[in-house]
């Protein structure tokens, strides 16, 4: 077809196009599944005339590019609205192309980093009143320590007062690291050994970042260093019921969400657990579960 | 136009699509949209081509012109109803070995379905897409910017410029699809107004269209203009006849108003002998 076409029209059709720049952004994008060559190049024509015919050997191909099979950049975006794990709004962050087309530009919580919006949303961080995180991972650590019950181990012998570090080591046993200064225990000071609250739960406060303030659960167990003196072990604790070591912390114990149990265990036949815990929960949380 | 003709002279002009039939009274603004479509050598999709006029051969040393031949494309039918952002089919054949015959192969894009969201439109549309599409909607930043910046041999599938031609429309019309939100409508129009200036408001009515449905349209056109024309003699002689009674129920009323201006004596007033005014 492109035969009869002489190619001075074609150029001349090119300049007239008031939309000329394209042209070079596309030349560069060459971004496509395939992209051939031939094993055999064209015979030359004439200059100004037709092309020659092409024969059997110039449709044989090799592939250069297969762009289907190759890892694409990144792409980079603005954040217009806070994405927990990733930002805050008015960031830019340069994410796979496929989670930011899917996850962030189509459902409008980002937008192209282009210099017009990079201009356009200069502003958006300072003037938005959105809750911000002091980190992108902040929000999931909120989740993740709002959702777990500690459990703090204390001696059963020596007799303690319980502080920080404590909470420290006890977060340290489960896998995290908690400075000192980030963790705000109950105003009455708690004290043992006192079989009275083993097993009890009470609450303290964790800071993130000295900026978010999460409330831990927890749950106080005896130890002994001598083996007959030991409590008998009690698998899974958190899904028994309990009661609070303070009875003033109970508002706040019933703010924090109960860690529920997973539906396989359910399946593998822990349904008698399940109903106590739902009467249990039914008891805190009156009203509809 | 007078060399042209001196050129052309005893040579057989081959006669394009458009000079035949109805195509031949299309106007200039579809015209000039066919051209772009059709006419315009899309951009290299399938190859990289060479840059420059001439290359030297390294070993011998002669020099030769670059000329580029484009791969032969096809698109499929198909590709009317998706957005595959300028790729095709290519039939060619792939040569495995090189003591074996080679084998004919199909290389086609692989299609996928997502979704494109049209600012201007403010609507998001479920379509079939190739990667190379929504990697061009990224370079473009947005599916607006890339449809409206792309040329129409680019953008090849008919579903593509269909959209083109509704998201010009919806500009020239500013932008009704944010009719309730002024403040956003304002901040579309400025984004996207600088497109406009390239088309008139007959070229935007006639981009997009398939050189059919441009005819069926033309067609349809001039069928209805033709039929504004032609009046019925029934029309016609109904008027007259309408006339004609008008001008007739005139007369007579003039008739009767004469005749009782002569007769409007009643026989009581003749015989009244005071009835009658006397002149003096």
């Amino acid at each position: 077809m492109w035969k009869t076409i002489n190619s001075a029209l074609v150029t001349s059709i090119k300049n007239q196009t008031v939309l000329q720049p394209i042209n070079e952004l596309l030349y560069q994008q060459i971004r496509t599944t395939y992209v051939l060559k031939r094993k055999t190049p064209p015979n030359l024509h004439k200059l100004g005339g037709l092309r020659k015919p092409l024969r059997s050997r110039h449709y044989i191909y090799d592939v250069i590019k297969n762009t289907a099979i190759e890892r694409q950049p990144d792409i980079e975006v603005l954040l217009t609205s806070v994405v927990e794990g990733l930002g805050n709004v008015g960031d830019k962050v340069s994410v796979r192309p496929q989670f930011a087309y899917n996850n962030l530009l189509l459902p409008g919580l980002a937008v192209y980093a282009s210099p017009e919006n990079q201009e356009k949303y200069k502003d958006l961080a300072i003037n938005t009143d959105v809750k911000k995180y002091s980190t992108p991972s902040a929000a999931y650590t909120v989740q993740s320590l709002s959702r777990m019950t500690l459990s703090v181990i204390m001696n059963k012998d020596v007799p303690w007062t319980l502080k920080p570090w404590h909470i420290k080591a006890s977060f340290r046993k489960c896998g995290y690291v908690v400075p000192e200064y980030a963790i705000e225990l109950p105003e009455q000071p708690i004290t043992g050994p006192n079989m009275d609250i083993e097993n009890k739960e009470f609450a303290i406060t964790v800071t993130i970042n000295k900026q978010e303030k999460v409330n831990v659960r927890c749950r106080l167990h005896h130890w002994s260093t001598e083996l007959a003196s030991r409590l008998p072990y009690v698998p899974r604790f958190w899904e028994t019921p309990s009661e609070p070591i303070l009875p003033e912390q109970k508002s706040i114990l019933d703010t924090i969400p109960i860690k529920e149990i997973p539906v396989r265990r359910l399946r593998s036949g822990a349904w008698g657990v399940w109903v106590r815990f739902l009467v249990w929960r039914s008891e805190r949380h009156p009203g509809p579960a | 136009m007078a060399t042209k003709s001196w050129k052309t002279l005893g040579l057989l002009q081959k006669t394009s699509a458009l000079d035949k039939g109805i195509a031949a009274l299309l106007p200039q603004a579809y015209k000039k949209f066919f051209k772009e479509w059709k006419l315009t050598e899309p951009t290299a999709v399938h190859y990289v081509p060479e840059t420059g006029r001439w290359k030297r051969n390294e070993v011998t040393g002669e020099v030769l012109p670059i000329q580029n031949v484009p791969l032969p494309v096809f698109y499929p039918k198909e590709s009317n109803d998706h957005l595959w952002g300028g790729e095709g089919v290519v039939q060619g054949f792939q040569l495995r070995d090189k003591r074996k015959r080679r084998v004919p192969h199909f290389w086609v894009p692989i299609l996928k379905r997502s979704v494109v969201y049209s600012e201007v439109l403010d609507k998001y549309i479920s379509v079939v897409v190739t990667d190379r599409a929504v990697s061009l909607i990224h370079a473009n930043y947005g599916f607006d910017h890339y449809l409206l910046k792309s040329l129409a041999c680019d953008l090849q599938s008919m579903l593509a410029l269909s959209f083109k031609r509704k998201i010009l429309q919806e500009l020239q019309n500013g932008c009704p699809a944010y009719a309730d939100r002024p403040e956003k409508q304002r901040k579309v129009l400025d984004e996207y107004k600088g497109y406009l200036s390239a088309y008139t408001p007959e070229e935007i009515e006639w981009y997009g269209y398939s050189l059919t449905e441009a005819c069926n349209i033309l067609k349809h056109k001039m069928e209805a203009e033709e039929k504004a024309k032609i009046v019925p003699m029934k029309h016609v002689f109904r008027a007259e006849l309408i006339e004609k009674l008008k001008a007739a129920s005139l007369n007579e009323t003039k008739m009767k108003e004469l005749e009782e201006g002569s007769s409007s004596i009643s026989w009581l007033q003749k015989i009244n002998p005071f009835g009658k005014k006397h002149e003096t």
